[in-house]
């Protein structure tokens, strides 16, 4: 829990501050029975009761003033707790903000919003138990068989049995459970596993006749959570009573001990009683030591999560004075080569050349997996090229500022994603600033104004998160028009209209050229006729240039074009 | 976790039945019939439960005797002519009465381990086999994150609670009685002193839980709104990026963080006021009766063993007064949980098979659409008498805009959904006359969504037939063409394939999809959008094996590209749910009509 270490400067003084009200509340605590043994001593023994009530009354200040370090520990620690949960989430969410999409990909997305929820979660319950269980627990125990010495050395010996034999039997418990609730947690995970597969895989299942399948499959994981949950519960059923048992005979050593001195004349009643009240604190405070323990494991385990994405590298070293300038659109690619981080395979992008001037389209095509999306990625730097060089406006690309470069970029994702918010909202996060009217023109071009207006809140309707009750196509339309309202100088579409159908893409396309004239134009498709307008078309073939010209030159010279070409159009209506 | 890759069926938000999760403490609505419910899945453990209601009681009445015994051991020490004998056997009684206890306490969480965790492993399985039987229209409408709260958070919170709840319950209870009975016995007059604090007790725990409950309520809300935001900004990043808003998003995130700061230690200060307040409270009650037991014990009434073992009850007394409070909102929410996954059990499920339906066997595969119309549940009609007849062995391609219900059309001859007005006749006959299983069987689905699970590739594409060898698999592979790009991994058809099979492209996975139907063979073959994400190459390559593979049977062929569907025997324009034209690609374009201008649309630019 290093990251830790950072919050302390700002909040040491409190935790300070609840520190010493944690002594005094503990004093107070473990002063309780030693009053108690003298109200019964003194004051019930001789039937004062004068004695009595004063004691009383003595005890119960003592009980007030714990109650209240009690609770001023306790505003103490809520807000460094709350504070450093607080301060952590922000810090791990700057940091997701500012990881590269490279970066991103070695987590799940499923995985990291974990991790920024419930795992900080377990972290701040950590530092506010921290005081509650950790240093008042210790202090309530180590105090308990100080006093306990001080009443009675000689009784005490039952503590060099008892106390060592409870350590002993907590010990144990720890290193026995935690390799089963590790395995609790495997298993959960694995049930969770499986429905998220089967929910995902629902139609095919369906389509199969496979719920036989399925049943058999997750009965298994099933069994497996319910005996690793059995197996584990069990360990727990039997360490618990032992260690409780372990203290409760050191009560009865007590007694038995103490009814012998008792006898000798060494020893009052109430020292007895007092002693068995020690040895009852000091239970407890074994015991909550024990249930500090389960929660410092769960915590370790998050904490180790959250660094793991604190340590994932930035690689977009923010640069303090970027190049910033209004875009011109002229790009460049110098010898580019890109491969994943962490992927041992062949780079997706080898050693690609290629300019794309003002105002140029630039039509990308090539296979499945040939690297379309990743070239494009390069362009924003969403990614950073592992060899070679590319500029803008003849300004290497890890010079301009970042943000500055892609407010100038309308950059329309393969798969496009909205916010929840109205439909005004998620075109608007293309330009805060733009007017309903601008928004309606870029959704015209986009051919989903229509749609929009159809609807009965028209640009106020709601799209739910993720956009789920959108289509496929209608989000893509959205994504694009929210691309276009930035009025970009370079616009970037990446496989954008694959949900379309031809007439509405034919429309969108026409629209669109007029829309965008004197901007750079980048259209990845699998779609010839979505390029072939283009001035340039890069044809990609398993991370290298297959070719680069216009649509007659390549179809013909270039045999990948060809045949991509003729597969879509078929050969007699080409020639 | 949104639902994947839906075109033609826009899916619209909708909870019907499923309350949030945000409320920390949520009462069932029907408690009576939920416990009735749960009862059921406890019965077979009859044996079980009684030896635990025996331990329960065992263990309380035990640990009831504990503080009497410390007592007498007090006075037998006290009186010190009685010789050692009288302590040795207290002693010895209070060493069987731990030790009871702790066997007690043991037994009772092993039996309790192994009854809650049968009944959750009972509900698990009831619930999973549930959602194998309920209709698709069930997952369109709740989302992947519902229905998995429900069986992951909610069973586990039953699991945990329930068994636990009620077997504490009921010690506390019968600790919570004996103590009293045990107090009466000792001394009335003691038992008036201690109950005096009783009042305060329950007054200041409800003045507390109050604020508590509202404020950890809006607490959870808070955590509410900074998931929701988390998830969007995460799934998001790259538009976060490409649209330069990170500094809006960790805005906007900073702001949702400091509002649940400021609630979490607002909820965390009210409840750290119960436990002193409580001290406070417990410890005036010692006093009273240290005070009281003090003028008895003066008068000579009662000895001060009985003060000792009275305390102890009176501090027994009062614990379980508060943990009852705490216990019985742990099983409301628990009870809440086991009400939701109930809710899951009482969906209605997919309509069955007819009475007396009947198993397609071999068909020859003509399939006719007689006047169809369907509409999603509240939602406008997407199909509007649709007619259109597939002879046996041929094929029709489907051909229409976005939302024009050709997905539509598939699910309904699957009979994920089935029609509201019309006829769908497979072989001349009614397909809700065939079984769902038989019918099924004999259509070979691609569709767009392509579901691979953990495991190896083969298995993934012997999903389509069970019992294929390892050579029908890779001939499957082949025909695909997935025979080339598996081998390349390096461990060929053994490779393991993570989650939804995101180590492979897109593309790669609709191939091991289509190799998955081929390895079933059926008789119908019906593929939707399959291809969309394979490229134009590949899909030549698939499209050949697919030639192979549709002759001598009848395929429905959705597609967005013309030369997908030029080879058809029939097409069939869709708009707006309604069938505009049907015909051979030759005569739509002589017609010069809708399919005319699709046509001239998409390759004008040819020339």
């Amino acid at each position: 829990m290093g990251f830790l270490r950072k919050y302390a400067p700002k909040y040491w003084k409190l935790f300070g501050a609840a520190i010493v009200f944690l002594v005094v509340e503990s004093v107070c605590d473990l002063l309780q029975p030693t009053v108690m043994a003298q109200i019964i001593d003194i004051g019930v023994a001789n039937r004062d009761l004068q004695v009595v009530l004063n004691l009383g009354a003595l005890m119960l200040l003592i009980t007030a003033i714990g109650a209240v370090c009690a609770v001023g520990r306790n505003i103490l620690s809520s807000h460094v707790a709350h504070g450093v949960g607080a301060d952590l989430r922000l810090d791990l969410f700057t940091k997701v903000q500012r990881l590269s999409l490279d970066g991103l990909s070695q987590f799940e997305t499923a995985s990291l919003i974990t991790r920024l929820t419930n795992d900080v979660t377990q972290v701040q319950h950590f530092v506010y138990r921290l005081m509650r269980l950790f240093l008042r627990a210790p202090i309530l125990g180590l105090g308990a068989a100080a006093m306990a010495i001080y009443l009675s050395p000689k009784m005490s010996t039952v503590l060099v049995v008892v106390l060592p034999a409870a350590a002993l039997l907590v010990a144990l418990n720890l290193r026995t459970a935690y390799p089963y609730f590790l395995r609790v947690q495997q298993a959960v995970d694995r049930v969770n596993q499986a429905l998220r597969e089967y929910l995902a895989g629902v139609r095919v299942v369906k389509a199969f006749n496979r719920a036989a399948y399925e049943r058999n499959r997750f009965e298994e994981v099933n069994q497996d959570v319910s005996t690793a949950h059995v197996q584990a519960e069990r360990v727990m059923a039997f360490f618990r009573p032992a260690i409780i048992l372990s203290v409760n005979l050191g009560i009865a050593a007590v007694l038995w001990f103490g009814g012998l001195s008792a006898r000798a004349g060494t020893m009052e009643i109430g020292k007895i009683i007092a002693f068995v009240n020690y040895l009852t604190q000091m239970l407890h405070a074994i015991m909550r030591i024990f249930f500090a323990f389960s929660i410092f494991i769960r915590a370790r385990a998050s904490a180790e999560r959250i660094t793991e994405v604190f340590e994932q590298e930035d690689p977009t070293p923010q640069v303090a004075d970027g190049y910033k300038a209004s875009l011109k659109g002229d790009i460049s690619f110098y010898n580019v080569s890109f491969a994943y981080a962490g992927s041992t395979g062949e780079p997706i992008l080898k050693d690609i050349s290629f300019t794309c001037r003002p105002g140029e389209t630039l039509g990308v095509i090539g296979s499945t997996g040939s690297g379309k999306s990743t070239l494009v990625n390069l362009i924003p730097r969403l990614y950073e090229p592992t060899a070679g060089r590319i500029t803008i406006d003849g300004v290497d690309v890890t010079e301009w500022d970042p943000g500055h470069l892609r407010d100038q970029i309308g950059y329309v994702p393969q798969k496009s994603l909205l916010f929840t918010g109205t439909i005004l909202d998620n075109i608007r996060w293309g330009r805060a600033g733009a007017s309903l009217e601008e928004v309606r023109a870029a959704a015209r071009v986009a051919q989903i104004d229509d749609f929009v207006m159809s609807l009965a809140d028209g640009y106020d309707s709601l799209v739910g998160q993720g956009g789920v009750n959108l289509s496929g196509g209608q989000k893509q339309r959205l994504s694009i028009a929210r691309a276009l309202v930035k009025k970009p100088t370079v616009l970037i579409l990446d496989d954008s209209t694959s949900a379309l159908d031809a007439i509405t893409e034919a429309e969108l396309r026409s629209e669109l050229f007029e829309f965008v004239e004197g901007v750079t134009c980048i259209i990845v498709s699998q779609r010839v006729t979505s390029i072939m307008n283009a001035d340039k078309i890069l044809v990609l073939d398993e991370g290298k240039i297959a070719g680069l010209g216009t649509h007659e030159e390549l179809l013909r010279k270039c045999r990948v074009y060809q045949d991509i070409y003729y597969s879509q159009i078929g050969r007699e209506e080409a020639v | 976790m949104s639902p994947k890759g839906r075109k033609d069926t826009p899916v619209p938000v909708m909870r019907r039945g499923f309350r949030s999760r945000e409320m920390p403490v949520e009462k069932a609505k029907d408690v009576r019939n939920t416990v009735r419910r749960l009862w059921l899945y406890f019965g077979g453990q009859r044996w079980a439960l009684a030896s635990l209601a025996v331990l329960v009681v065992l263990g309380s009445l035990v640990g009831l005797t504990i503080p009497y015994l410390i007592g007498r051991a007090v006075d037998t020490i006290e009186a010190l002519n009685g010789g050692l004998r009288p302590l040795s056997v207290v002693v010895f009684v209070l060493l069987i009465a731990y030790l009871v206890e702790a066997l007690t306490s043991f037994g009772q969480n092993y039996v309790m381990a192994g009854v809650s965790q049968h009944v959750v492993l009972v509900l698990r399985r009831s619930v999973f086999a549930k959602l194998q039987t309920l209709p698709l229209s069930f997952f369109d409408q709740h989302t992947h994150g519902e229905i998995m709260s429900r069986i992951a958070n909610d069973l586990d919170n039953v699991s945990s609670t329930v068994a636990q709840s009620a077997v504490h319950l009921m010690a506390s209870l019968l600790t919570l009685g004996g103590s009293f009975i045990m107090m009466v016995m000792l001394s009335p007059a003691l038992t008036v002193a201690s109950l005096v604090t009783t009042p305060l007790v329950y007054a200041a725990g409800r003045a507390v839980t109050t604020q508590t409950r509202r404020l950890y309520r809006s607490q959870q809300a808070a955590l509410g709104k900074l998931n929701g935001h988390v998830e969007e900004m995460v799934s998001g990043l790259l538009e976060v990026k490409a649209f330069n808003r990170e500094k809006e998003a960790v805005e906007s995130f900073a702001e949702i963080n400091r509002a649940l700061q400021d609630v979490g230690i607002r909820a965390d200060i009210w409840s750290g006021f119960l436990m002193p307040i409580m001290n406070v409270i417990s410890n005036l009650g010692f006093t009273a009766v240290a005070a009281v037991g003090g003028v008895l014990a003066v008068k000579g009434l009662i000895t001060v063993g009985v003060i000792a073992s009275f305390l102890s009850y009176s501090r027994q007394f009062v614990r379980p007064l508060n943990e009852v409070a705490s216990i019985y909102n742990g099983l409301q929410s628990a009870l809440a949980s086991a009400e939701r996954v109930f809710e899951i059990i009482d969906e209605e499920e997919e309509p069955g098979d007819e009475e007396c339906a009947i198993e397609l066997v071999n068909p020859s595969g003509e399939i006719t659409f007689k006047d169809v119309s369907f509409a999603y549940i509240d939602r406008k009609t997407v199909l509007h008498d649709v007619s259109f007849h597939v002879p046996a062995g041929s094929s029709l391609a489907i051909v229409g805009a976005t939302g024009s219900g050709k997905t539509t059309i598939i699910n309904l001859l699957t009979r994920y959904y089935d029609v509201q007005q019309g006829q769908i006749l497979v072989d001349g006959l009614d397909i809700r006359s065939y079984t769902k299983t038989s019918l099924r069987k004999n259509l070979g689905v691609v569709l767009q969504d392509t579901y691979l699970f953990a495991g190896t590739i083969a298995d993934n594409i012997r999903y389509g037939r069970l019992d294929a060898s390892i050579e029908e698999v890779v001939q499957a592979a082949k025909l695909a063409r997935a025979d080339g790009f598996i081998r390349r991994l390096p461990k060929g058809y053994d490779t393991e394939l993570s989650e939804s099979g995101s180590s492979l492209s897109h593309g790669q996975r609709q191939l091991l999809a289509i190799a998955r139907a081929i390895l079933a063979d059926p008789s119908i073959l019906i593929l939707d959008e399959a291809t969309s994400s394979v490229d134009t190459r590949t899909e030549l390559g698939i499209q050949e094996a697919l030639r192979a593979l549709m002759k001598g049977r009848t395929s429905i062929i959705v597609a967005h590209r013309l030369s997908t569907i030029r080879d058809a025997d029939q097409i069939l324009l869709l708009d707006q749910g309604r069938v505009v034209e049907v015909g051979t690609h030759q005569e739509l374009l002589a017609k010069q009509g809708a399919y005319y201008r699709l046509y001239t649309s998409q390759f004008s630019e040819v020339g």
